[in-house]
């Protein structure tokens, strides 16, 4: 059952995933992105990482890809913006060479590279569930967990400090 | 986490304290001083905690060491920033935007830089260099509506951001070979093989784009002209200083703690990336005539000399890059610092036109800033001279022949652009420029102080280094090292 279901995923992933490069309308592009993005938040569950599964679709598809759809409908790429600029030759050679020679680097690295292998006696289910995850953010790693916050702080301070108009400067 | 995690993280706590203060102050009512004062009380009590913290070696496991290395870059980073923040407030009184914002993140990024130079653990390495980063972005764009702010801005972001992914992919693959995100477990598991796996090197290779980003060494030193020309004058000393020692104290750490000194061909891609950071920096600096651009391109200069010491990997060497921050320190902030105190309220004053004559108009500023240029180019008297001094002897104990011939050459080639600067400054104008206005005759008081101490300073190192060798050797005692 959970074999079927991995290939059917995987089947779905790699589909997607090619819609969107192969697609000529971006906005279907952005839409079959969406679509990878859940296909690979199934692998996630199948791996029993449900938390990763779950902040996949928020954080990806949900807001990232919004901001991804809004753009494109702001700077109104369609169809014909898509067929008006007509890729050179060259271009497509050096695309497909530059992305040949990843192809290349990609196996060559990981032809040789040891992946860590399950051990099936000592196997922890629970351990991908938020319940652990939270539980571990607030002892282990407090320290790092509070560092976050701090961080989340300064890039709000001055996203709203840059955004402000100048204008109505004093008064908030 | 225990009681005295607490106690011994106290400088770090203090700055956080002092940020959110300095918001809730923001939003009852904003006042400048009001700011300033908090900022520089902040300061001063998260030295004065430091000083309580005797150097004795503490593990706040896995993430942070407090060590006599730690402390010691805690304690210049901190002083830094203060001098920072004092050269700070006549820069801002003057301007028309937002002033009290600006502290809220110095303060911040301060913090960022705290966490880096403890952390011995990728996560809040990796923090505390986001928390720098993002601080930094803001301050640069800052004065949003000055000609080259936003583009400054934009560069570092994008930039920082992609050198953030080198590096973050970098740890990824160092903990997939390892199984481990601390330094001392990297450690142990680099004694467990005979040679350095290929994944491995991979990773730490990514890394050191990351690393060498945040240190503006060639060939990752595009960035510094342009930021340090748009970024405010505070804002470029903090850059120089902060921002670069932090990430130099942390690269020792990790590599002292991973002991990562043995492996010859990183040492190989560090020594290059000295040779060839002293060489574009001084000759590329030689055309210049931006003073902000050519004191970023003696800075990419003066990373690569501390890299020679670095490369040393014995103790001597980390004494040598100590004193060197030290010394650079000073110096960086004294530069800076006058070009702060001439910049009015249209542009910076970065143009070496600005100072033509400078002696004739304002002797005492004429007189610092040759002192800081003056160190800078290694001149007996001025910290930079022991410094280099301090940096030649490392790199003769290790027997780096090339690494010192280049050191002594680089340093000639580099006075020609501080004499240059010198000489300008002692002109006799014959047009009388119109002088230009000098906005803040009392406010200037703080700056002027703060000046005169870096000026003291640099001089009384310069003469009488004991005191600061063996503060220096007192901490590094308790450094946590494998040599």
């Amino acid at each position: 059952m959970t074999g079927s279901l991995f290939y059917f995923l995987t089947f779905l992933t790699l589909f997607a995933a090619l819609g969107v490069v192969f697609s000529k309308n971006p906005v279907y592009s952005v839409l079959f992105l969406i679509l990878t993005f859940f296909s690979l938040s199934g692998h996630y569950i199948l791996l029993n990482a449900q938390f990763v599964a779950a902040v996949n679709i928020i954080v990806y598809a949900g807001a990232i890809m919004v901001l991804f759809l809004f753009v494109i409908m702001f700077l109104n790429l369609n169809m014909d913006t898509e067929q008006a600029q007509k890729k050179s030759v060259l271009t497509k050679v050096a695309g497909a060479i530059s992305g040949g020679l990843l192809l290349v680097i990609m196996i060559a690295v990981l032809k040789d590279a040891e992946v860590g292998s399950y051990d099936p006696e000592n196997f922890d289910s629970q351990i991908g569930l938020v319940e652990n995850l939270g539980h571990l953010l607030f002892t282990k790693y407090l320290l790092p967990f509070e560092l976050a916050s701090v961080l989340f702080l300064v890039a709000m301070v001055g996203a709203v400090m840059l955004g402000k108009k100048e204008t109505q400067q004093r008064h908030f | 986490m225990r009681l005295s995690d607490l106690y011994f993280l106290m400088p770090l706590l203090i700055l956080v304290g002092a940020a959110t203060l300095n918001m809730l102050v923001v939003a009852v009512k904003r006042n400048h001083k009001v700011i300033f004062g908090i900022t520089i009380v902040a300061h001063l009590v998260a030295v004065f905690t430091l000083l309580q913290l005797n150097g004795s070696s503490y593990q706040i496991p896995p993430f942070f060491v407090m060590d006599g290395w730690g402390i010691f870059n805690l304690g210049l980073i901190l002083l830094t920033s203060l001098f920072v923040t004092l050269l700070s407030y006549a820069y801002f009184e003057q301007r028309e935007e937002r002033k009290e914002e600006y502290y809220l993140l110095l303060i911040l990024a301060t913090l960022g830089a705290c966490v880096l130079v403890i952390s011995q653990h990728f996560m809040a390495l990796f923090l505390g260099l986001e928390i720098l980063s993002v601080a930094l972005y803001s301050l640069i764009a800052y004065l949003r509506t000055r000609e080259r702010s936003d583009e400054a801005g934009i560069k570092y972001l994008i930039l920082a951001a992609l050198s953030s992914a080198f590096l973050l992919f970098g740890m990824a693959l160092v903990y997939a070979v390892t199984g481990t995100m601390s330094f001392p477990e990297i450690g142990v598991y680099l004694q467990s093989v005979s040679e350095l796996p290929l994944l491995l090197l991979t990773g730490f290779g990514l890394m050191i784009v990351g690393i060498g980003f945040k240190l503006g060494i060639v060939p990752f030193h595009m960035w510094a002209p342009d930021v340090y020309e748009g970024a405010p004058a505070p804002v470029t000393a903090f850059i120089a200083t902060v921002s670069k020692g932090g990430m130099m104290g942390l690269l020792i750490r990790f590599f002292s703690q991973a002991d990562a000194y043995r492996y010859a061909n990183l040492m190989l891609i560090f020594t290059i990336i000295a040779i060839a950071s002293m060489l574009a920096g001084n000759l590329l600096a030689l055309r210049q005539k931006n003073i902000k651009r050519l004191l970023a391109y003696s800075s990419i200069a003066h990373l690569g000399y501390i890299l020679v010491a670095f490369l040393a990997g014995n103790r001597l060497g980390v004494e040598a890059v100590s004193f060197y921050l030290v010394a650079y320190f000073i110096t960086s902030l004294g530069a800076f610092g006058v070009v702060a105190l001439l910049s009015d309220t249209e542009r910076d004053a970065d143009q070496l036109e600005d100072y033509r004559g400078l002696f004739w108009r304002r002797p005492a500023t004429a007189a610092v800033f040759t002192a800081m240029l003056l160190s800078l180019a290694g001149i007996p008297l001025t910290a930079g001279f022991v410094g280099k001094f301090y940096i030649l002897a490392s790199g003769v104990n290790t027997q780096q022949w090339l690494l010192v011939l280049m050191l002594v050459l680089n340093s000639v080639i580099g006075l020609y652009y501080y004499i240059k600067v010198i000489a300008a400054m002692f002109a006799q104008t014959k047009s009388v420029q119109e002088r230009r206005k000098v906005l803040h005759p009392a406010l200037s008081f703080a700056s002027g102080g703060a000046m005169a101490i870096l000026g003291l300073l640099l001089i009384w190192i310069g003469v009488y280094p004991t005191s600061l060798v063996q503060l220096i050797r007192g901490l590094l005692a308790t450094f946590m090292t494998t040599f």
